[in-house]
């Protein structure tokens, strides 16, 4: 039974999410009208337009949400200089996307892809940041995003968010394409580093690590979180993300029964809705059978879904209000995970199978590694964690203190770094190559 | 709450330091911006705020400084910037800041460029 607290924020196993838990993220450059400030701010500060080229908001995926992110980031510490974005778009999608999308390419249709590049190279853009997934370029394995690099005349940095151990040949090739035409792949862990180098045999000089970024949270107790919420006398585990097969949520279900034995307060909250993409294939097939299981284990009183694409801001007052978050994934090739990273960012005892992100970056006592589709390891790790509160603060703090790094805040400075770094070199080559055409013309 | 900014204000050989240690961003930079004002009216236009405890600063907190500037160029002041560490040093020189805040090594660098420049 529902407590009567926590009946005035539920509904059908839905919560609803208070709104005082807002996060911070201003932006206070140009207090007032003062003209002799902002010229010598403009006269100071330094310039580089940069073009995004991905999926974009209102997109609903994971890329699309991470592109707004370093877009946002990077524009705080760049307020004279103009950005946009290329957004990759399905045919059939009609997206009402912000001004500062300036061109859009319908994925499948292979001349958008070079008509891109035309505008790209006739702007005033500066440095392209393309963020690559096989799946948001249409073609072979994506093969239609080349047409677009090849024929770009500006810097382009690649951020990698997969990373595959073992590619197809066609996804290999891409690859390889596309490390010999763009100047910088950014990969997230030092592990797709290693990937890249020992896979694909690319140069670790055009490799560099950018961490996935996070929202600017201070903590707060969860306690207080919890109260907001109506549920300050439950003890909460979550997941959250986009919903599909690959989360592995059906093991962290079973591994309730073994953790209600122990702590019979405990509520596990499922955040997201069903990835758009699986839907349209297999509709809520997955989420019917986490169902399923639900009733068949009768634990219909310590499950939640809330089955919508969540903002950062209820994201961030939910995983403020977990005590151990969970990463049950099924795919030990995951190279990066952007709910994990916020949960870090939030400073959470974390409880994750060993995927190669969650490997990397929940060791030295970040996280609890489990086996994969281990209910038991699952119940035994959190139930670890629940029964000793010191443990599981100090855990936290670890997180906390990882994640901070990775506040968006700083993440954009490495990116403008990056950006920066790239237009330097390419106009240094640039310098190079007209060189000895003078020193012809001089000598003759 | 963690990793809250922590505010000492002192001086050093006449001119006021705003001594910050923690982290300087959307949540906290209201507190220095208060702390400036205070400063700035009190009749000191110039100003050292030292960094060299704090571990991050974002946009809000640079653009605190440039506010804080604001005010002290107002009565012929500046704001010096004393800060060692890499993170921080490196967001004023990516973004171009370091032109407008003189970055130091130490509170008496500062100190003494900023007497050198007024006299």
């Amino acid at each position: 039974m529902l407590r009567k607290n926590e009946q005035n924020k539920t509904t059908k196993g839905q919560v609803e999410v208070p709104e005082e838990y807002v996060l911070r993220d201003e932006l206070t450059w140009l207090p007032g009208e003062d003209n002799v400030l902002i010229r010598l701010l403009k006269e100071s500060m330094n310039k580089v337009e940069v073009a995004y080229i991905a999926t974009y908001p209102p997109t609903e995926c994971g890329i699309a949400t991470f592109t707004r992110d370093v877009v946002t980031s990077v524009a705080k510490y760049t307020p004279f200089s103009s950005h946009m974005v290329v957004a990759v778009k399905r045919e059939q999608e009609i997206e009402p996307y912000e001004r500062i999308v300036h061109y859009q390419i319908p994925r499948d249709d292979l001349p958008s892809y070079a008509a891109a590049a035309k505008f790209l190279n006739q702007s005033s853009v500066d440095v392209v940041s393309l963020q690559h997934e096989f799946g948001i370029f249409g073609g072979p394995d994506g093969a239609y995003v080349l047409d677009l690099v090849e024929k770009l005349e500006k810097p382009v940095a690649v951020t990698l968010h997969t990373v595959l151990h073992d590619p197809s040949p066609g996804q290999r090739d891409v690859m390889m394409k596309l490390a010999e035409l763009v100047d910088m792949f950014v990969v997230m862990v030092r592990t797709g580093r290693r990937i890249l180098m020992d896979n694909y045999g690319i140069d670790p000089r055009k490799i560099t690590i950018i961490q996935h970024g996070v929202p600017n949270v201070h903590r707060v107790s969860s306690m207080s979180v919890k109260r907001a919420l109506g549920m300050a006398d439950r003890q909460i585990l979550s997941t959250f993300g986009l919903i599909n097969r690959g989360k592995g949520i059906e093991f962290a279900i079973e591994a309730l029964p073994g953790i209600i034995e122990k702590h019979p307060n405990v509520v596990y909250l499922v955040l997201g809705e069903t990835h758009p993409g699986v839907r349209s294939f297999e509709g809520e097939t997955y989420r019917n059978s986490l169902l399923e299981t639900i009733d068949r284990l009768n634990l219909h009183d310590y499950v939640r879904f809330n089955n919508r694409f969540l903002s950062i801001d209820e994201l961030v007052r939910y995983l403020c209000a977990t005590d151990v978050y969970i990463t049950p994934y099924l795919n030990r090739d995951q190279i990066v995970s952007g709910t994990l990273a916020y949960a870090l960012g939030c400073g959470k005892a974390i409880v994750s199978t060993p995927y190669l992100y969650a490997e990397e970056v929940l060791s030295d006592g970040r996280g609890a590694l489990v086996d994969f589709r281990s209910p038991d390891a699952i119940a035994n790790a959190v139930n670890a964690l629940l029964g000793n509160p010191a443990e599981k603060e100090a855990m936290e703090s670890l997180a906390y203190k990882y994640g901070r790094r990775t506040a968006w805040f700083n993440i954009g400075v490495d990116y403008l770094d990056l950006f920066h770094r790239l237009l330097m070199r390419r106009k240094r080559r640039a310098q190079v190559e007209a060189a000895p055409t003078e020193q012809v013309g001089t000598s003759s | 709450m963690e990793m809250d900014l922590r505010i000492l204000v002192k001086e050093n050989g006449g001119v006021p330091v705003i001594e910050l240690g923690g982290e300087l961003d959307a949540y906290t930079c209201s507190r220095l911006r208060d702390t400036m004002i205070e400063v700035i009216e009190n009749g000191n236009p110039t100003v050292i705020v030292s960094m060299l405890k704090v571990e991050y600063i974002d946009s809000s907190g640079l653009g605190t400084l440039v506010g804080g500037l604001k005010r002290a160029s107002e009565s012929n002041g500046r704001i010096a910037v004393v800060c060692t560490s890499p993170q921080i040093r490196k967001v004023f020189e990516i973004t171009g800041l370091v032109r407008v805040f003189p970055l130091y090594e130490s509170e008496q660098e500062a100190t003494n460029d900023l007497k050198t420049k007024v006299a």
